[in-house]
């Protein structure tokens, strides 16, 4: 099969784009070139380069392999000490499962503009995206969903429907809705956002950001964010 | 465990706890891994562009400096360390897998504060300045595929192309971006 270089990087975009690991070839010094811009282009989506639960375990358990296989490192870093240090890093970054995590791709064309409500994540080009039914979020509960592109939170306070960033702003770590407590948990550093985005207690060096709102709305039966 | 007495509740902060990282130091694995591994993965995501790749370059990275990095150690030292052993390593997996001869130059981009902030925003930020500088039909095919998700094909019918061109006019628009990047934005 003869492919041109459109053709090998156009594969390995779709591979980015569907989150696999992307097939390997030989590409050519531009191929090269445009493929790594391609990594950056699927980055800038909110959350696309945060590693989960899963991804941190395998990783410190690598390391610890490593420590087992070379004896002699124990002169600086003991195997205990790493244990322990993946034990409780691995711990703080306990990842909820979302309720009914809803991903939608639909095609379709930019809807009108507009929304309002934040600046901070109001793209320059977005359209509105169902991401659940007004039934699935009563009053008085938060909701993780996802559209692919961003991790949100929707939240029904008393029939108002708002919508936040689900990523905590410090490093990055998914939050984790507390419905009785009608705030976010942050499970990496003991850290917690109102329903508004707020910070309301932290423990770290200096107070971190709040998160940014994400434009929503309801439509017909469905509560929709603007994401690009 | 944390008991909530203390943690730091908004309005009430003490400001002398607040230390710049510049004269800090990491006493331990602990400290070094637990204030880096995020960013790692995002330094090395960004360029890579997928978590399985990602995956095994962050702990090739922290494998190489755990076996040769000796601490205690300035938390500047450290990070600096560990981005440039992720240019390494990064640049040896475009060599292995892509048969790359100068992926390295294009890693020297990665400065060597990389790792103090390791926000998704800076990623969305620069992505969005280098689309804003990229002709319009270049910055059209690159929104509908990195941003809306389309399919070559979906993309193709968006702008009234065969897919085939749709192809070329990415690889175009990816090689401008590439080029953009370089002159620039670093």
């Amino acid at each position: 099969m003869t492919d041109s270089p459109a053709d090998r990087v156009a594969r390995f975009v779709d591979d980015l784009l569907h989150r696999r690991r992307p097939r390997r070839f030989d590409a050519t010094q531009e191929e090269v070139e445009a493929m790594t811009a391609a990594a950056g282009m699927v980055s800038a989506r909110v959350g696309a380069d945060l590693p989960d639960k899963a991804a941190l375990d395998r990783i410190h358990r690598r390391l610890a392999a490593t420590l087992d296989e070379s004896p002699a490192l124990d002169r600086h870093v003991t195997r205990r000490m790493l244990l322990r240090t993946f034990g409780t890093a691995a711990a703080a970054m306990v990842i909820g499962v979302g309720l009914d995590e809803v991903v939608t791709r639909q095609g379709k064309p930019p809807a009108e503009a507009g929304g309002g409500g934040s600046t901070v994540l109001m793209p320059d080009a977005g359209a509105w995206r169902p991401v659940a039914s007004v039934t699935q979020l009563p009053a008085g509960h938060a909701m993780t969903v996802s559209t692919g592109a961003i991790d949100a939170v929707i939240v029904n306070d008393g029939g108002a429907i708002s919508a936040v960033s689900g990523i905590c702003t410090h490093l990055g770590c998914k939050l984790q809705p507390d419905d009785a407590g009608r705030k976010l948990d942050c499970p990496c550093h003991q850290t917690a956002f109102g329903w508004s985005g707020k910070v309301l207690y932290y423990r770290l060096k200096a107070e971190p950001a709040s998160l940014p709102q994400i434009p929503s709305r309801v439509n017909g039966d469905q509560i929709e964010l603007f994401v690009v | 465990m944390v008991s909530v007495t203390e943690l730091r509740v908004v309005g009430s902060a003490e400001p002398d706890d607040v230390r710049g990282t510049e004269a800090a130091v990491y006493p331990d694995w602990e400290s070094v891994y637990e204030d880096n591994v995020v960013g790692i993965y995002q330094l090395v995501f960004r360029k890579v562009g997928n978590a399985a790749d990602a995956e095994d370059l962050a702990a090739e990275v922290l494998m190489q400096t755990l076996k040769t990095l000796r601490l205690p150690a300035p938390v500047h030292n450290v990070r600096a360390y560990l981005v440039k052993t992720a240019r390494t390593v990064l640049a040896d997996h475009w060599r292995r897998y892509y048969a790359a001869k100068e992926a390295a130059a294009e890693l020297q981009q990665v400065p060597p504060d990389a790792l103090t902030s390791p926000r998704n925003s800076d990623a969305a930020e620069r992505a969005q300045r280098l689309l804003a500088l990229l002709p319009d039909h270049s910055r059209r095919i690159l929104e509908l595929r990195f941003l809306r998700g389309y399919s070559v094909r979906e993309a193709a019918d968006e702008l009234g192309v065969t897919e085939s061109n749709a192809r070329v006019l990415q690889f175009r628009a990816l090689r401008k971006a590439a080029d953009l990047e370089l002159e620039v934005l670093r």
